[in-house]
């Protein structure tokens, strides 16, 4: 028999799934206008309406995302006050040795993988650079969707220096999500096809186990050893 | 030029007809009241280019002798008729001015709006280039306003000064096709209007003008939206964006360093306040005036512009490291 673990909560899932779809539609009503001149940004525009309509749609998405961020933060501040959240997130030395152990182990230097507990250092990386990209994509956002009251307070070179990091800020996450988390989700054989865990919330006792040894014989040894599923 | 037709049967040559028409005194009254001369100047009539064309090649309808009763009001009333006779060579560029502002204001009923003999005269017909300038000279009967703030401008005063780089009416409105300003498809055709020149390395290397005023102009926001406009058939919903016309100004466009200049420092930003009424002292420098970032110009741009340049492909290509080196370790594990 075999018992899953929560690995997500559901406002956790909400908040992937949210971002994914997000990260969609900027995606698709952004990159036409960051690739003007190409043919294909001009059709692709053409389809979605016009760039008019395109960077409505750009800026409600936008907007949401920035609420979804403020949302996050504000509840991760509140629960590190409180002390209601547990700091699995937070990177730490051990996170680095992982590192270097897992690139030993690649290299054949090693045989032994690195052991993570409940995220592992490139997950915290990911988690990371998303908070913190979308902190950076949110703020030149708001520069560039109010430049006259940005250039009423700081000096006016900011607003193309937004433009140009909003833009290329995209493009990096794009790059990071096409690459990396496709990997990671979908085509590592050690999931391939689906990681389905951030959309159902639970994972297997037997991927606990190879990915996440640590924390299992934690909440194993909390369970007094009763192989008691934790959902 | 079309291929011209073949003239009518011309039952009189040149000759039958100057025998009458080369009289400076013969005229008629026509039925508004106006005495109208019916004397063709010879000289004029040689010097121009239509000097081997036979009279009756154009006026196929008063080619007889003696000449049929006409109906029209007045001499104006006849040269709005005659207009289609030019069609028969000239189809092309008959048929361009049928989309025309000019066009569409004589098909309205405007009897002052221009045919061909109006910009391009009738019996003394010449290359309508001749010197360039007589071009602008051409559209000033009419358009005394702009012209006049046209020959103050940059262009016009060099074009007086006998330069034949700059641009005349033409280049920018077209002769034959010539479009309404208003007109947001020719709106939009701004900037590839101006970089026609501006963009032209060796043109511009002539007078020491930076080429890159167009391709700073479109990857800006305001070129980028203009130029996405123009590459749709979508309708324009949001506000008009700044083409090159709306800050340098138009007719009256003057050197950026001119004092006069909408778009020199100290005029900025009364310019960025046309679109952008509650713009600051500060907002202008948003604006980096058509240069690119450097270590010279928009220090603070440029080290963004560089630090992407540095961490995307550093993040991008050592996330696929990782990617190949796990790949790699797990073959090796088979």
């Amino acid at each position: 028999m075999t018992f899953k673990y929560v690995r997500f909560s559901r406002l956790q899932r909400f908040e992937h799934f949210s971002v994914m779809a997000l990260f969609i539609v900027l995606a698709v009503t952004g990159f036409p206008q960051k690739f003007y001149d190409h043919r294909w940004a001009q059709v692709m525009m053409g389809w979605l309406g016009g760039v008019d309509t395109a960077r409505w749609f750009h800026r409600a998405a936008g907007v949401t995302f920035g609420l979804l961020l403020v949302a996050h933060v504000v509840r991760l501040v509140w629960e590190v006050a409180r002390g209601t959240v547990s700091l699995s997130m937070v990177p730490t030395r051990q996170d680095f040795r992982d590192a270097v152990q897992t690139l030993r182990y690649y290299f054949g230097l090693t045989d032994a993988q690195a052991r993570f507990d409940r995220f592992d250092y490139r997950q915290k990386f990911e988690y990371w650079g998303l908070l913190m990209g979308s902190a950076i994509v949110v703020g030149t956002g708001l520069v560039l969707l109010f430049p006259i009251l940005t250039a009423r307070f700081l000096p006016g070179e900011l607003i193309p220096a937004a433009y140009l990091a909003h833009s290329q800020e995209g493009l990096m996450a794009f790059l990071v999500v096409i690459v990396w988390h496709i990997y990671n989700a979908h085509l590592s054989p050690d999931v391939f096809p689906f990681d389905t865990s951030i959309f159902v919330g639970t994972i297997s006792e037997e991927r606990m186990h190879h990915e996440h040894p640590l924390e299992l014989e934690r909440l194993q040894r909390a369970a007094g050893e009763t192989h008691e599923p934790a959902a | 030029m079309a291929q011209a037709a073949q003239p009518p049967a011309a039952s009189v040559d040149n000759e039958t007809c100057l025998s009458c028409h080369s009289d400076p005194s013969l005229s008629l009254t026509s039925r508004d009241g106006a005495t109208v001369s019916l004397h063709v100047q010879q000289d004029a009539l040689a010097a121009s280019v239509h000097a081997k064309v036979a009279c009756a090649d154009c006026h196929t309808t008063t080619a007889e002798l003696p000449h049929p009763e006409r109906s029209f009001q007045s001499k104006r009333d006849l040269t709005l008729a005659l207009d289609t006779q030019c069609r028969r060579c000239h189809f092309a560029n008959y048929t361009k001015t049928l989309d025309s502002v000019h066009q569409q204001a004589v098909a309205r009923g405007d009897r002052t709006a221009p045919v061909c003999v109006d910009c391009h005269g009738s019996h003394d017909i010449r290359k309508p280039s001749t010197p360039r300038a007589v071009i602008s000279q051409t559209c000033a009967k009419c358009h005394e306003g702009v012209a006049t703030a046209y020959t103050r401008s940059v262009h016009g005063r060099a074009l007086t000064g006998g330069n034949a780089d700059v641009p005349v009416c033409t280049d920018c409105h077209h002769a034959h096709d010539v479009a309404g300003p208003k007109q947001t498809a020719w709106e939009l055709r701004t900037p590839e209007m101006c970089g026609s020149c501006h963009a032209n390395s060796a043109l511009m290397a002539k007078y020491g003008l930076s080429t890159n005023v167009l391709s700073t102009y479109l990857t800006d926001f305001h070129g980028k939206t203009a130029s996405l406009r123009r590459n749709q058939n979508t309708p324009v919903t949001g506000a008009v964006v700044a083409r090159c016309t709306d800050c340098h100004g138009v007719h009256d466009i003057q050197k950026a360093n001119d004092p006069q200049s909408p778009v020199i420092k100290a005029n900025l930003l009364k310019t960025c306040r046309q679109c952008h009424p509650d713009a600051t002292d500060n907002f202008p420098g948003a604006w980096l005036s058509h240069y690119e970032p450097s270590l010279h110009k928009a220090q603070f741009v440029y080290a963004v512009k560089l630090g992407y340049a540095f961490i995307i492909p550093f993040m991008i290509g050592g996330l696929g490291l990782q990617i190949l080196l796990h790949l790699w370790r797990l073959m090796a594990n088979r």
